[in-house]
């Protein structure tokens, strides 16, 4: 998708459209591998700190001299780093499927329903996406301390389980989901049900996968919350680990960047595959 | 009792109201289209019928029933939609079984009634592909074959060729004549395009702005048109319209050439004014200025068959068609005359047909007219 920028018809003066020339597709290349590489370099540096040793871990040499797996053995023995994990992947993957289903719901009642007050309700809804997190904190601890959940996966869970994000996203894309081909299947015989299920989200794919990718990386790096709750690290996700090796008496450079490589691989690996499935089903979902 | 009737059928969209109290009704069997200019509200018509819009006041009845507040499902009709509207994600086949799907059909008796309608209309090779694999007309096969697949009562077809080449929607009028035969089931097709109505329909209902200005048989329609506006909308090129009057000696007099007054003879008042109608087919042009409506041929037209004059009569423009044998240039001064053949005469004030019967001219060729 970043290609685009160079592509001729992002450029905005017609004139240009025709034939964009060399040069310009030159730097505009040149700067986005350079682009490309800041954002990959904090990357590089987490993994290649990861596998210095102790006395080596502040050096500045672009290329380690010597590389060990000390830190993820320590890191791995001193914290519960795969219990952690698999309870990220629990709480980032059902927070995803629920924020997704009832987006798709609240969104089908806002694009295909007029009712009293929608407009009102879709306001507020958008409103509470302005609210931040800190305003809602407090009020959100208090009600699953209040139903007893605190340190609980499924207090990780409860605060997500609707976001106006995913509500206004999927709303927009119904709204302009072609009302005939809707019309077509309420001829047809088709339910709201069957019209929401068989015909709107089998070609909402693209926009889903990547909602679906954007809920799971937000959740899966969430920090106030789960330290808000957690008590033990058998409860805990993987963030509130990485936090472990900042202690009073100093941060453990090492372990702290092997644990994190840890925590951010899945990430990358999810990615890699979804994208792959994004732009696939971006090109095979294409309404007309 | 017709199929479908519609009594005082009003719609208003906020504080407009787009359909002025309608009255009409579909025989079954019968193929009826329904055209006018577009905004007229065509598809707010169709569209009621469906139940995809609601009814402001009046009443639907299928079959005999009132179904104002019936979902579109339970109407007993299908719809064919302009864009085709097909599911995206679905193959051919699928498309087609989709109704019958919701209809809890058994797989297996759901196929073969896909694969007969597909065989219907040649779309057996087709059935794995997907909308967007298919041409403009197979995909508006497929639209076809989703709506006849539940054997409806009745096919409700909005502008269903609009979005084809010339050449394809020449064959699918074809088709869907054909169709309609084979299936027999009560038809509606909504067009603005006046030669696809004239060609298809049974019976021909014409819409102008939220009202119904004649309903007939095409060739009555054509032959009779109660109104300016169906005059000068069915036809093409467009019939003449000219203000007139009723001459000293009973004759026509047009307003473009006062001086002069053809035959022709019309139960008015001498004196009285009146628009006539003069349609290019039955326009005769003399070969001189001397009779006639005096006019300079500015333009012709060749549609291979036959050729239009388009001929300008001081301010105004008049069509005419030119005789085969006519040696007529373009720049030329000739005279055209009314007549003989049919003329018609409409209200000055209500556009509206002022004799029920044919005000044919009684004119006698003379010498300088040539009869096309
Ligand atoms: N949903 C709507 N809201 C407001 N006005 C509408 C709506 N649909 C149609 N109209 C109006 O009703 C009139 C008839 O429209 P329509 O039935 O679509 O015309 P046609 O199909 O003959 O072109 C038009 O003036 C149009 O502006
Ligand atoms: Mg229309």
């Amino acid at each position: 998708m970043t290609i685009d920028a160079t592509l001729p018809g992002a450029m905005p003066r017609p004139a240009r459209r025709a034939r964009p020339a060399r040069w310009e597709a030159g730097i505009g290349h040149g700067l986005m591998i350079l682009t490309a590489l800041i954002c990959v370099f904090p990357i590089y540096w987490m993994i290649v700190t990861s596998l210095r040793p102790e006395n080596a871990i502040f050096s500045t040499r672009l290329w380690p001299d010597t590389a060990s797996l000390e830190n993820y053995a320590y890191a791995l023995r001193a914290v519960p780093i795969r219990q952690m994990l698999v309870n990220t992947f629990i709480v980032s993957f059902t927070v995803t499927v629920i924020q997704l289903v009832t987006g798709i719901l609240a969104g089908y009642a806002f694009a295909r329903w007029r009712f009293r007050g929608s407009a009102l309700f879709f306001g507020a809804i958008a409103l509470t996406w302005l609210v931040p997190l800190q305003v809602v904190m407090i009020p959100n601890y208090l009600l699953v301390s209040r139903l007893g959940m605190i340190d609980t996966l499924g207090a990780l869970i409860l605060p997500h389980v609707a976001s106006a994000f995913a509500i206004m996203l999927l709303a927009q894309s119904m709204r302009s989901f072609p009302s005939e081909v809707i019309e077509a299947a309420r001829m047809d015989g088709a339910s709201h049900a069957h019209i929401l299920w068989q015909v709107i989200v089998p070609n909402l794919r693209g926009t889903l996968a990547s909602l679906a990718i954007l809920i799971f990386i937000s959740t899966w790096n969430e920090y106030f919350w789960p330290l808000l709750l957690s008590r033990t690290p058998e409860n805990s996700v993987v963030q509130i680990g990485l936090q472990m090796f900042i202690t009073s008496e100093g941060t453990q450079w090492g372990p702290l960047m092997a644990a994190s490589t840890m925590a951010s691989l899945p990430i990358l690996l999810i990615y890699l595959v979804l994208q792959r499935q994004v732009i696939a089903s971006f090109m095979k979902s294409g309404l007309r | 009792m017709a199929y479908v009737s519609i009594r005082e059928l009003r719609k208003s969209y906020d504080d407009t109201e787009a359909l002025h109290g309608l009255n009409l009704g579909f025989e079954e069997g019968e193929f009826v289209v329904i055209v006018g200019p577009s905004g007229c509200g065509k598809s707010t018509l169709l569209r009621m019928i469906a139940g995809l819009e609601s009814v402001t006041s009046g009443e639907i009845a299928i079959a005999g029933q009132v179904v104002n507040d019936f979902d579109p499902a339970d109407r007993g009709c299908a719809m064919v939609f302009q864009n085709y509207a097909l599911y995206p994600h679905m193959t051919v086949a699928a498309n087609i079984g989709y109704p019958l799907k919701l209809a809890k059909l058994p797989r297996t008796e759901r196929d073969a009634r896909v694969r007969q309608v597909a065989e219907i209309l040649g779309l057996t090779p087709y059935l794995d592909r997907r909308p967007k694999q298919l041409s403009g007309g197979q995909r508006q096969r497929v639209a076809m074959g989703r709506a006849i697949v539940r054997e409806p009562r009745l096919f409700l077809f909005d502008e269903p060729l609009s979005n084809l080449d010339a050449k394809m929607r020449v064959q699918m009028r074809i088709e869907l004549r054909r169709l309609h035969r084979q299936l027999s089931a009560t038809s509606v097709l909504v067009t603005h395009d006046q030669i696809e109505a004239m060609t298809m329909a049974d019976r021909l209902v014409v819409m102008n702005s939220g009202r119904i200005e004649q309903i007939g048989p095409p060739s009555e329609v054509y032959a009779r048109p109660a109104s300016t506006f169906v005059a000068g909308f069915l036809g093409s090129p467009a019939m003449n319209l000219f203000t007139a009057r009723i001459g000293a000696e009973g004759g026509i007099q047009c307003d473009l050439a006062p001086d002069r007054e053809f035959p022709g003879r019309l139960d008015l008042a001498p004196g009285s004014a009146f628009v006539l109608g003069v349609r290019p087919e039955d326009m005769s042009i003399a070969e001189t200025d001397t009779s006639g409506l005096p006019a300079v041929l500015d333009l012709i037209e060749d549609l291979g068959g036959t050729r239009i004059a388009h001929c300008r009569v001081g301010e105004a423009f008049v069509t005419a068609v030119l005789p085969r044998e006519s040696r007529l240039r373009e720049g030329a001064r000739l005279g055209l005359l009314p007549g003989p053949r049919q003329l018609h005469a409409f209200s000055l004030e209500t556009g509206l047909r002022l004799t029920s019967t044919a005000t044919a001219g009684t004119l006698a060729p003379t010498e300088s007219v040539t009869v096309p």
